[in-house]
């Protein structure tokens, strides 16, 4: 049985009633919530496709890195996962780097160093055509209206 | 619609720096430095500052790490995150909201244990997640429905290979199961380890509380010290504009050469005349000793209710000889106590020093009852003596402020074995009330409630006395009582009878006594119990059950408890007379007594005995289990009360022990 699930796992939600079921869970005990319970709710929610859970169960697990110690290794790699989920990377690889320094055999966080890597320059490149094509675009509309200032003079 | 509008101000706000950095020819790098820095600007704020030195962190160690990587990344290696993310998480304010939220700071992750945890979280959570869905329930069913044919198909076909493939499968599958529970073991014995943890950290937050009510009871005792005596010099001022307006209406009388000439005169009338009256109110003890009993009850104190039972609140010297007497009016109140020496004293609890000592008794007090005030002690002289404690000369607060220099070893109570600090001498003086006499032999037992007092006594009678009258209305003769019921009553319940022993001369006749109105219970050497009725003066049930004399009792409105020497306490059901419970000890019970939880006795040891009716449990409390680890044996206990789970016990030494119950 594997200790830690890998980033694919994170991209499969739940069906909403199941996430029901671990809310009402996690609402019943209240304040004196224990982690196993806060622990599922959360991972529920980082496994959801919709943002704003994403950022409740990314809170819910770094309320408990603060709160257990003894969870504090495991919780590092799901903030990393849950920051990559939400697209920060910068935060993710932090996370991420910290488990692998301390486990550097550990599978799962090599899975998800690489992808945040991968990512990371994707969308890189992505942004540096858009920046790219904008400053092309003003550098053409500048020349026009240079030329036509020029043509007006 | 705020939070966009706040986005949006944020764009036009950054606008002209974005295009700047956008158009110059400077590069990527600029532009993420740039909004970074602005960035950091517009979050610092928001987030703790450490945020900062994070970021610079970031992009420290970005250089540093990505200079490794292929090309492609090298290309970006100014960046460790991608723009987007960069613009999300420095514009969007819900995104810069969340993010400070969930933020973990840089010395927790410094901080990061070895865990040596039995089952992983996502082990715990695939482990717990089949049970709370409906899917998971349905899947178990399967499962075990699937079990069950698969065993009617192996008693079909045993050999066929579809079965050895299903045996197989299945196999895996229990093992699976297996290894969910023992998953889902470990994570009801962690819960059970974080539950502890959590109990622990009440129990310190309970302790805090508590010493933060400790200190609430002493400011709440020292301000009321401080209404007390703005109390008095408000009633003295009071007193002194009233006498100056008698004399202010006495002078007009004379002429005003008279007054002129008089001036020396009247101003010596008039302090003479205040000299005169103010002593009485000065040292008046009505006005003055009843204050602290008013101030008294303004606020109860609660404090003992939140120790745990068993807690010793103070123990104190009070005899030097064994204690045969004591009761107290309220947790915190008064005490009096009663000992073979002769004396009796009078204690304040909350202080834990003597009052007072109590003169008129020509012998030893065997059996004293305090009511609110008011006092009634029977002694060995056959005289029971009424008292009033509100006339005691005592200030409380006093000495223990070190106001009064003279009483300042007050407090010099908190070691037992100290000397008793004698109270200034006189101090009761005023308290006596009146004697009855008419017994002829010492008394032995007595129980007032109301104006109706009723007294035991060696020379086999019981006494019932009218307070307000302060005469005997009635005599009862437990021996003719006796007679009689074994004249008509062919059975002979309810005669005297002869216990199994040789008949203990140290028992008394009368053992004990409670009045309620017109009922009277009374428990004598014989071992019985006898309810009379004052009004007909005849016993009206007789309880036997007892095989030694009867030495304590108490009643309330279902139950009657009793203690004896034969070494029992047997409760009663006072509606049908018959036994409702009962228990015994090792030794003779000599004294006992109960509130609406425990009962409480006296039983030979040097603990009380008490017995907690909600739980059921038996249990001691005492200074002999402190004393046991200590290698000390304290005295036996002899004399013990309660209210409120507030308990005093006095003992053979003398030293009087209160405790929480």
């Amino acid at each position: 049985m594997t200790q830690l699930p890998y980033a694919i796992d994170a991209e499969t939600p739940l069906n909403p009633a199941e996430l029901n079921v671990l809310r009402a869970q996690y609402e019943k005990e209240g304040d004196m919530v224990g982690v196993q319970t806060k622990f599922n709710y959360a991972w529920g929610l980082v496994k959801s496709n919709v943002r704003a859970d994403q950022h409740l169960g990314v809170m819910l697990l770094s309320e408990i890195f603060r709160t257990s110690p003894e969870r504090r290794r495991e919780c590092l790699y799901y903030l990393a996962l849950g920051n990559y989920k939400l697209g920060n990377y910068g935060e993710a690889r932090r996370y991420n780097d910290l488990l692998l320094e301390k486990e550097p055999a550990n599978l799962q966080a090599a899975n998800l160093g690489t992808l945040i890597d991968d990512k990371v320059a994707k969308e890189g490149l992505m942004g540096v055509a858009i920046i790219s094509g904008v400053a092309v675009a003003a550098g053409v509309i500048g020349g026009v209206l240079l030329r036509n200032l020029g043509r007006k003079r | 619609m705020a939070g966009a509008n706040d986005h949006n101000a944020f764009h036009d706000d950054l606008g002209p720096d974005d295009e700047s950095s956008i158009m110059s020819p400077r590069g990527l790098e600029a532009f993420s430095r740039k909004v970074t820095s602005t960035a950091s600007h517009l979050i610092g704020p928001l987030s703790d500052p450490t945020t900062h030195p994070h970021y610079a962190n970031a992009m420290s160690e970005v250089t540093r790490q990505l200079r490794k990587p292929t090309l492609q990344r090298s290309m970006f290696s100014m960046a460790r995150t991608t723009p987007t993310d960069l613009v999300r998480s420095k514009l969007s304010s819900r995104e810069i909201q969340s993010r400070a939220l969930s933020y973990v700071p840089e010395e927790l992750l410094h901080n990061i244990p070895e865990d040596d945890n039995s089952y992983s979280l996502f082990q715990g959570f695939k482990a717990s997640f089949p049970e709370l869905t409906d899917e998971g329930k349905k899947h178990r069913r399967r499962v075990s429905r699937g079990r069950k044919m698969i065993e009617d198909n192996a008693h079909t076909s045993p050999d066929s290979p579809h079965a050895v493939h299903k045996l197989k499968k299945e196999k895996s599958s229990m093992m699976h199961e297996l290894e969910m529970l023992e998953i889902r073991k470990n994570m009801a014995s962690s819960e059970i380890h974080e539950i502890d943890n959590k109990i622990a950290n009440l129990a310190g937050m309970r302790k805090i509380i508590l010493e933060r009510l400790a200190g609430l009871e002493q400011e709440e005792a020292l301000l009321e010290h401080d209404i007390m005596d703005v109390e008095g010099r408000l009633e003295e001022a009071q007193e002194i504009a009233a006498e100056a307006e008698s004399i202010a209406l006495q002078t007009p009388t004379k002429s005003e050469e008279d007054l002129a000439v008089e001036k020396d005169e009247d101003a010596g009338f008039m302090s003479q005349s205040i000299y005169e009256k103010l002593p009485p109110s000065t040292n008046t003890t009505p006005s003055k000793s009843k204050k602290p009993r008013n101030i008294r009850r303004k606020s109860m104190p609660i404090l003992h209710e939140h120790f745990d039972p068993g807690t010793m609140i103070r123990e104190m010297r009070a005899h030097q000889d064994s204690v045969t007497a004591l009761d107290f009016d309220a947790p915190f109140g008064m005490m009096v106590t009663a000992a073979m020496d002769d004396s009796v004293r009078v204690w304040d609890l909350n202080a834990g020093r003597s009052i007072g000592v109590l003169e008129g008794h020509t012998a030893s007090v065997r059996t004293l009852q305090v009511e609110d005030n008011i006092l009634a002690t029977g002694g060995m002289d056959a005289t029971i003596r009424l008292w009033d404690l509100s006339k005691a000369h005592y200030d409380p607060h006093g000495s223990q402020f070190g106001k009064d220099d003279e009483e300042d070893d007050g407090m010099a109570f908190e070691n037992p074995d100290d000397q008793p600090v004698d109270p200034p001498a006189g101090s009761m003086s005023d308290c006596a009330l009146f004697t009855l006499q008419a017994h002829v032999d010492e008394i032995t037992a007595l129980h007032f409630r109301g104006d109706v007092l009723v007294s035991g006594s060696a020379d086999k009678t019981i006494r019932h006395w009218d307070l307000e009258k302060g005469r005997c209305v009635q005599t009862l003769d437990v021996m003719w009582a006796a007679a009689q019921a074994s004249a008509s009553v062919s059975t002979g319940e309810g005669a005297w009878r002869q216990t199994n022993r040789a008949p203990d001369q140290t028992a008394d006749f009368v053992g004990a006594l409670q009045v309620f109105d017109s009922a009277l219970a009374c428990g004598t050497a014989d071992g019985m119990v006898r309810l009379w009725d004052l009004r007909s003066g005849q016993v009206h049930r007789s309880l036997v059950g007892h095989t030694g004399p009867v030495t304590c009792l108490q009643f309330d409105d279902v139950h009657l408890v009793t203690g004896s020497l034969d070494r029992s306490i047997r409760i009663w059901d006072l509606r049908t007379g018959s036994i409702y419970d009962a228990y015994a000890y090792d030794n003779p019970i000599t004294s006992m007594m109960f509130d609406a939880r425990r009962i409480v006795c006296a039983a030979g040891e040097d603990v009380v005995k008490v017995y907690d009716k909600v739980e059921g449990r038996q249990w001691d409390c005492g200074a002999g289990i402190a004393g046991a680890e200590e290698g000390k044996t304290p005295a036996i206990v002899e004399r013990v009360r309660i209210r409120d789970g507030y308990m005093i016990e006095g003992r053979r030494d003398g030293i009087v022990g209160v405790w929480t119950c």
